[in-house]
């Protein structure tokens, strides 16, 4: 098929090379992760511990980056890209994002609250939606004081999902990126834009009879701070 | 209602739904030493003990060889050597793993392949890297329970109970919502194995009604395309592929409905972009192999034979065809030593007198068609010798390229008998009794054809019409023993074959059961479905035969009552 335009032997070397890359970066976060289990932060009082605290922030900032840039590579929203919905209990769905967030969340000293219906099934990609909420939690951390809050919910037929913090709330770029994105407007110009875009083209990708899936951001949500809502038909 | 929760570690853990999983045996497939180790601690860290690991295909497959594995997990990019799949196959061919085990296939980004539907084997989940344990335990916990609820409905499956696993997938969903689609997808192919291809739609049209399900579009393309109606089903394929350009189903369907409409350049043209998609498809290079020998692109059919007999090494797919093929293939190219060498190959790789048989007319072909005919002659009369020995004849395929090859190279008697046996087992199948009118005509013996042919018709439909007396005048036994003659008569004629069981099933339900006529009964409607799978009629007769096993439910409160003892099951250890 004609889906890569360059050479092909050049894709398979890219392909190969982003696989490498995504292996390292899972090695250090696994690492990191286990250093920062075994060592509680009431028993070192040195800067050590919040230092690895950040080191596995960022290096989770470098993974998700990777994930969705290989996710816009291989056409997210397009025809070409493997989106494959099942059903899926919105429990499940709540224990793999918190499972993927506890060290780090840990580490920082921010209580993830959660509340979702217990019973609900809910249709949607799974991989991908994961991938967009650990983003938004990833994301809640910069801006959170010490607590983020995950809903997911039925509203009006559709499924939201929502990422409270009690922090600041987002700053006037972060609102005016995600108002753009919100309208269909490619907003690529900073490095919080690659996540907004990504999650957007995965709402998208949504569609249930007529319905599409949205992204949007507030400020002044249920815990003072910032909310980023997914909503899913 | 909802849940709150608020703890530091931020969530309920995921339950391990009463599964042992530290007792179970891994294995840890990836060349990355580093993902290795962490995987190691992941699944450590859920309680497991018997942890191996492998570096390599090479190094899985001597692990798996020796030990059974409950749960593989395996990188599908494994850098050098065999990739993850082919590992997947290899050891399910060879029968290394156990119908419990679970396979999780890894890979760092989202994989073509989940969504392809293209391997002949697929694993029971993909995850993507990076993984954790939340993940793990939750994907393990899933596969685990979908195993439970199809077990049963497998099992039937494998008895060709296809009514019966239909009803069981109706009974499961009302119990598990979060299988639904899984289940609904399956019934669907029941149906359609039954014979059932209205009640078969109606499924796929209500799953279509919730989401477009590329799966579903092709399959009520499928049911267009078996009710005849080959453009409306051309359709249909193309209109999946726009949506969903890695579907590889719509690509070999689309390929059979170009077939249909006479059409062969532009099928050979979908099988030739599909088999690129996914070349490790016996059935599919077959196709192409088949195809493009049929419109003469002799270097196409090379390269697909070529490659269906590579793959076929390790499948359980492995073929006959692609050697007779690439013979054809030989002989166009006047490499006649090949030819022959690829037949001998044939008839040692694949004992039997069936696959001798059609070696000789492969050879004929080969002879004929680089324009040896004094050779040619000489298969055809070793040909003859061959079927005046052996009583069995192949399927009806066969029969008629055997009788044109007789035909042409001036053999008169045996041909003329292979074409009455063809007529006797479809005699009301007027198509097919056309073209055999047509393989006369061709022969210059227009007249003695027609004749025989009607001898051979009125044969068939006496010898079916005075069992079905017997049969309708009481005379049970009788019509069953006249029955058993007329099947070694008319070994492959349909109405004869479901006839002759019907009587045996209704000699059951009369007299009791008896273990002999179950063989019996059994025997013959296997031998139905070789010969056409997908009859309605097949379907309602093998589901009767297995409620005659004693023991087995008779009603379907006595199936509910099955399931429902089922349910209160421990789950059944490995």
């Amino acid at each position: 098929m004609d889906d890569h335009t360059g050479s092909p032997e050049l894709f398979m070397f890219l392909a190969s090379t982003v696989h490498d890359m995504k292996n390292s970066i899972s090695v250090l976060g696994g690492t990191l992760e286990n250093l920062l289990d075994q060592a509680k932060p009431e028993t070192h009082s040195g800067p050590e511990y919040p230092q690895m605290a950040h080191m596995l922030y960022q290096t989770r900032r470098l993974s998700d980056n990777l994930m969705q840039l290989l996710a816009l590579y291989k056409e997210v929203g397009k025809p070409t890209y493997p989106f494959e919905p099942n059903t899926v209990p919105v429990q499940e769905l709540v224990q793999q994002v918190a499972s993927q967030a506890r060290v780090l969340l840990e580490s920082k000293g921010i209580v993830l609250e959660v509340e979702y219906p217990a019973d609900l099934l809910w249709t949607f990609d799974e991989d991908l939606v994961i991938g967009v909420l650990a983003h938004a939690v990833n994301n809640a951390v910069r801006y959170t004081r010490d607590r983020i809050r995950l809903t997911i919910g039925e509203r009006d037929g559709m499924l939201e999902l929502t990422v409270a913090d009690n922090g600041m709330g987002f700053p006037p770029s972060m609102l005016e990126a995600g108002t753009m994105v919100g309208q269909g407007v490619n907003f690529l110009t900073n490095s919080s834009g690659l996540g907004l875009f990504f999650a957007s083209e995965v709402a998208r990708m949504h569609r249930h009879r007529q319905l599409t899936g949205a992204i949007r951001l507030e400020n002044a949500g249920p815990l003072g701070g910032g909310r980023f809502v997914l909503t899913l038909p | 209602m909802s849940t709150t929760y608020v703890t530091a570690a931020g969530a309920p853990t995921s339950e391990s739904a009463n599964i042992e999983w530290s007792e179970k045996r891994y294995l840890i497939v990836d060349d990355f030493v580093g993902i290795r180790q962490l995987l190691r601690e992941s699944l450590r860290n859920i309680g497991a003990k018997h942890i191996d690991q492998a570096s390599s295909g090479g190094e899985a497959m001597t692990l798996l060889l020796r030990t059974h594995y409950d749960v593989v997990l395996c990188d599908f990019n494994l850098g050098e050597g065999k990739n993850g799949q082919q590992v997947l196959e290899e050891a399910r061919v060879r029968n290394l793993m156990i119908p419990s085990s679970v396979w999780l296939m890894v890979s760092a980004e989202k994989s073509v392949e989940s969504v392809m539907g293209a391997a002949e084997h697929q694993p029971d989940a993909y995850i993507i890297k990076p993984i954790t344990e939340g993940v793990l335990l939750t994907r393990l916990n899933r596969v685990w329970h979908k195993k439970q609820v199809f077990r049963e409905i497998d099992a039937a499956y494998i008895e060709k109970d296809y009514l019966r696993a239909a009803r069981l997938c109706d009974a499961q969903v009302a119990q598990h919502k979060v299988h639904e689609i899984d289940l609904m997808r399956m019934k669907a192919t029941l149906l359609l194995k039954a014979g059932e291809p209205d009640k078969a739609r109606t499924v796929y049209e209500r799953l279509l009604e919730e989401r477009e399900f590329n799966w579903a579009r092709t399959g009520l393309g499928k049911i267009r395309m078996a009710n005849g109606d080959h453009e409306a089903a051309r359709q249909m394929f193309q209109g999946v592929i726009g949506e969903n350009r890695f579907y590889i189903d719509a690509y070999d369907q689309l390929a059979t409905s170009l077939t249909l409409l006479g059409r062969h350049d532009d099928a050979c043209g979908v099988l030739e972009k599909a088999a690129k998609l996914s070349p490790n498809s016996v059935q599919r290079q077959r196709s192409l192999g088949n195809t493009a020998l049929r419109i003469g692109n002799i270097p196409l059919a090379e390269h697909a034979f070529r490659k269906c007999l590579a793959i076929g090494e390790y499948s359980i797919n492995k073929t006959v065809d692609a050697f007779f093929g690439m013979a054809r293939v030989c002989g166009q190219k006047n490499d006649i030593k090949e030819a022959l060498r690829l037949l001998a190959a044939a008839q040692r790789d694949f004992p039997g007198e069936l696959v001798k048989l059609r070696a000789k007319i492969t050879e004929g072909l080969v002879y004929h068609e680089s324009g040896d005919f004094r050779r040619a002659r000489k298969s055809g009369d070793e040909l003859e010798a061959l079927l005046g020995q052996e009583k069995k004849r192949p399927q009806t395929a066969t029969c008629i390229e055997m009788a044109t090859l007789l035909f042409a190279v001036g053999v008169k008697d045996a041909p003329a008998e292979l074409l009455c046996h063809v007529v006797r087992n479809n005699h009301d199948n007027p198509v097919l009794v056309d073209e055999v009118q047509a393989i006369f005509d061709k022969a210059r013996l227009g007249d003695e054809g027609a004749a025989m042919i009607a001898e051979a018709r009125r044969e068939a439909s006496e010898m079916m019409n005075k069992g079905v007396l017997l049969w309708k005048t009481g005379k049970l036994v009788e019509a069953v023993e006249w029955m058993r003659e007329a099947r070694v008569r008319l070994p492959d004629n349909m109405r004869i074959l479901f006839n002759s069981a019907q009587m045996l099933i209704n000699h059951m339900q009369l007299h009791g059961y008896d273990e002999a006529l179950m063989v019996e009964a059994n025997g013959v409607l296997m031998h139905v479905d070789d010969l056409s799978p997908g009859q309605q009629r097949f379907a309602q007769l093998v589901e009767q035969l297995q409620m005659l096993i004693p023991g087995r439910a008779q009603t379907p409160e006595a199936v509910d009552a099955d399931l429902e003892a089922l349910r209160g099951e421990a789950p059944a250890e490995a």
